[in-house]
Parts: structure tokens; sequence; C-alpha cells
């Protein structure tokens, strides 16, 4: 029963979502509107669920004194900051919650961020070896894009932005069709397996 | 000194220098304009203070330094066509870049909140709310981000839904201008462009080429060649003097690398 129910909920809601998008009748409209809160209601109740099993896992990991369990008070320490300056002062501009983030949230992100650009350069530096013909080929054509790509592959000529130009649009963009066409039929087999009560990994392990 | 086993310290410093030098001591690097960033401009060429456009601030903080000077050329660029533009975000963090940017944006050209500008805020489950602002637009946001009733702000009595929506620009550091492309675009016939991250060209080129996404603006160097259409000199500009010499950086020390393993290959 604890399968089945679920499995019966998606099954409804999977088709009628499906139907109404060919039916212009006012019903199907309203049905359909109605769903949308509906949807909007339930990420609302998920994202609630969300926040308390962070914290939960979190609290836990401290309660255990488990390895790196400092961490794991920081986020806690920041989630609570966060949520009592938001409940505290509102998310308006010109808030404390507001200074937070302009002050603290996005420039630590912004940094963590461009951190990238150091460990991908160590990176490259360490393991961009032309060690066979296909890391060569590899190490070419990136060398191309990331000269073609500024100006001053322009200013060494033309064709080397050309180039960069039709190796992003042509042969990546082959590359990525494909991916996105497999993407698109892989989604609708699995949205009907779903929705045919097929694969039930989702409702979680049979005990 | 040993290239092979070159202390990461080395590389680190290079890297830094390379962008922080010429961010302090600007070069002045410019280039060619794509026809890419041409067909965006004629774009927003085309629209006039008839027009009514939905701009969705789908991108994170991490990447605002790149995604922001995007989204800054191409809205002073709407703005100062007169378009009417309703703001909003799917990511919590692109909400509050996003109107901070309008209201400034706006400021400059003395747009009036309510009648030329609106911002509606964030809502967490895009498929919904994309589906939805198809349907009607008021009663998805009862309220804007201000807290004002959206039945009592002039620009929406007369925008209900996508049908009076000429374009929608998602200004998003990942896929999120898929789900716009594939819900309101498929489904209401929607025109959808977007000013993304320059990773995400590749996956978006296919829905360019197919004519889903009318055009794309991507990156810093997006960023500059619309600034060079409209002779200003903003981030974008400036950003590519440390993107040009960070990139010759890396392929210098990539060469450097393989010439190191080479040497060290023959050796052995």
């Amino acid at each position: 029963m604890r399968q089945q129910i679920p499995v019966a909920i998606v099954a409804t809601f999977g088709f009628v979502m499906l139907i109404q998008y060919f039916v212009p009748h006012p019903f199907a409209s309203a049905a359909y509107s109605k769903i949308l809160d509906w949807m909007q209601i339930i990420f609302a109740a998920a994202l609630i669920l969300g926040g308390v099993t962070y914290a939960q896992s979190h609290l836990k990991k401290i309660v255990q004194r488990r390895e790196g369990w400092a961490y794991s008070l920081l986020a806690l320490g920041a989630l609570t900051l966060m949520l009592a300056a938001g409940f505290w002062g509102g998310i308006g501009q010109g808030s404390l919650f507001m200074w937070l983030f302009y002050n603290v949230q996005a420039p630590l992100q912004q940094t963590v961020f461009a951190l990238l650009a150091f460990f991908v350069a160590s990176a490259a530096y360490r393991g961009f070896r032309a060690r066979t013909f296909e890391s060569a080929l590899l190490l070419g054509v990136a060398l191309i894009v990331m000269l073609g790509r500024i100006p001053v592959g322009e200013a060494i000529g033309p064709a080397l932005p050309d180039l960069a130009g039709w190796i992003v649009g042509v042969p990546a963009v082959a590359a990525k069709r494909g991916i996105l066409i497999g993407i698109g039929l892989g989604s609708v087999a699995v949205a009907l397996r779903v929705m045919l009560g097929v694969e039930r990994a989702w409702l979680g392990a049979r005990k | 000194m040993n290239l092979a086993q070159l202390d990461r310290r080395w590389i680190f410093a290079i890297i830094a220098l390379s962008v922080a030098l010429p961010l302090m001591f600007p070069i002045g690097l410019t280039g060619e304009v794509s026809p890419g960033t041409r067909t965006f401009h004629t774009l927003i060429e085309n629209l006039g203070p008839e027009d009514v456009i939905i701009v969705s601030f789908d991108c994170d903080a991490s990447s605002w330094p790149e995604i922001g000077p995007v989204a800054t050329v191409l809205l002073r660029h709407v703005l100062e066509r007169g378009v009417k533009v309703v703001g909003t975000s799917f990511l919590s963090e692109g909400t509050a870049l996003g109107y901070d940017l309008l209201a400034t944006l706006e400021a400059e050209v003395g747009g009036e909140y309510g009648g030329d500008w609106v911002y509606l805020g964030f809502r967490p489950q895009y498929v919904a709310t994309m589906l939805a602002l198809g349907e009607d637009m008021q009663s998805e946001y009862p309220r804007d981000y201000l807290g004002q009733s959206t039945r009592d702000l002039p620009l929406l009595q007369s925008v209900k839904s996508y049908r009076q929506i000429r374009l929608v620009i998602s200004i998003a550091d990942d896929t999120m201008p898929q789900y716009w492309i594939e819900y309101a675009g498929a489904r209401y016939g929607v025109a959808i462009a977007a000013g993304l991250s320059a990773v995400m060209v590749t996956t978006f080129t296919p829905y360019l080429d197919s004519g889903q996404l009318k055009s794309i603006l991507a990156g810093l160097k997006g960023a500059a060649e619309y600034e060079i259409m409209r002779g200003e000199r903003g981030a974008g500009l400036r950003g590519m003097d440390a993107q040009s010499s960070a990139h010759l950086a890396i392929i210098i020390l990539v060469l450097v690398g393989n010439i190191a393993y080479f040497m060290k290959r023959k050796d052995t």
C-alpha cells in the first residue's frame, strides 16, 4: 500500500498533465492552474523539510563530535544568523539580512569561485600533457579556443578566432546536441516508467 | 629549478599577478564584435517603449563578476530604448542582485517603479512559475518584491501573461534558459534570449540553431563586444584585459609543463 498509493498519485497527475496539454477546454485550464498552485505549495514544504534535515544532520555531527564537527557548527551558526536576521529585520533592501548577503555571503561565494582559476591553472600545468594522440589533440584544441577567445588571438590573425568559433560552434555543439537528444529521450522513457509504476527506485528501499 | 616539479605556489602567484595587474593597470584590449553579439543588439534595437519584456535573474552570487557585466550592458540598452521591464528570479541569490541592478539602471534613465518597471521577486519552483506566468501573472505573484499588491501596479494592469510579453531574457549561469525554452517558449510561444556565463555557450548553441533561442550574449567577451557596439567602457572591457592575460598565462604554463615533461621523458 505504501508503494501503490504514491504510484497511483504520480500516474494520475502525470497523465492529467499530459492530457490537459492537448485539451483547450476551460475546465482543463482551471485544473491546470490549480495543480500549478499545489506544485508551489509542495515545493515550499519540501524547502522547509530540506532545512530541517540539514539542521538535524549537522546537529547530529556536532553532538557526536564526528570529524569536521567544527565546520558543522559554523554551518549551523550561519544558518541561524541568516534566519534570525531575516525574521528580525525582514529581507528588504537595507535590512541586516541584505547587508550580510551583500557583504559576507556574496564576496565569500565569489572568492571561492575565483579560486577555481588557481586550481585549474595548477592542474593544467601538471596534468595537461600530450602523452597520446588524443591528449595532444585535446591540448591543441584547448589552446586554440583559449587563444581565439581573447583579443590577443585576434591580433595574431583572423583565422584563429574563426577556427576557435568553428570548434565551439560545430564539433562541440554536435556532441552537445547528441547529448541533449539522449537526455530528452531518456527523460521521456523515465517519466513513462515512473508513471506506469515500472520504475520504483524513487519510492526508497523496500523493507 | 626542476620545472616538472614546480611548486604550485609559483603557479598561483603567476595567475594572481596575471589577473590583478591588468585590473590595476588597464591595457585597453578590444576585439572584433562577433555576429552573435550583433544579433542580440539588433534584437534590443527592435524593441521600443510600447514593448514589455521579462528579465529573469537566474544566477548565483558566485558568478556575478562574470554575468553582472553581461546583465548591465544589456539592461542599460533595454532601458535606454524605453522598454518596460518585469523583473523576476528563480534563484534566491539572483533576486537581490537583479533588483539592485535594475533599480540602479532605472534610476540612471529616470524610470518609475510600477509604471516603467516592476520586480516580482523570487519563486522557488521555477517550472510551475514559468507555466503559471502564461496563465495569470497576478495570481502567481499576488505581491511584488517590495510587498506591494501587483493588482495596484500600473504596468501590470495591461500585462497579464506572456501574451503581452515581447521577449524573455534569462540572465543565467546555469541551465535555467532551457526551462524557459521548454515551458515558456514551447508552450506559450514567447521569444527567449539569454545572457550567459561563457561556459554555457555550447549547451545553448543547439537551441540558437533551432530558433528556440533568439540570441545569446555570453561571458565577459560578450559583454565587452556589446560595450564596443554601444561605445561604453564598462566592466566587460575592463575584465577582458584580465581574462586575456590569465588565458595567456595558462597557455604558457601548459606549454612549459609539456616541455618539462618531454625533457624529463627524454632523459629517462
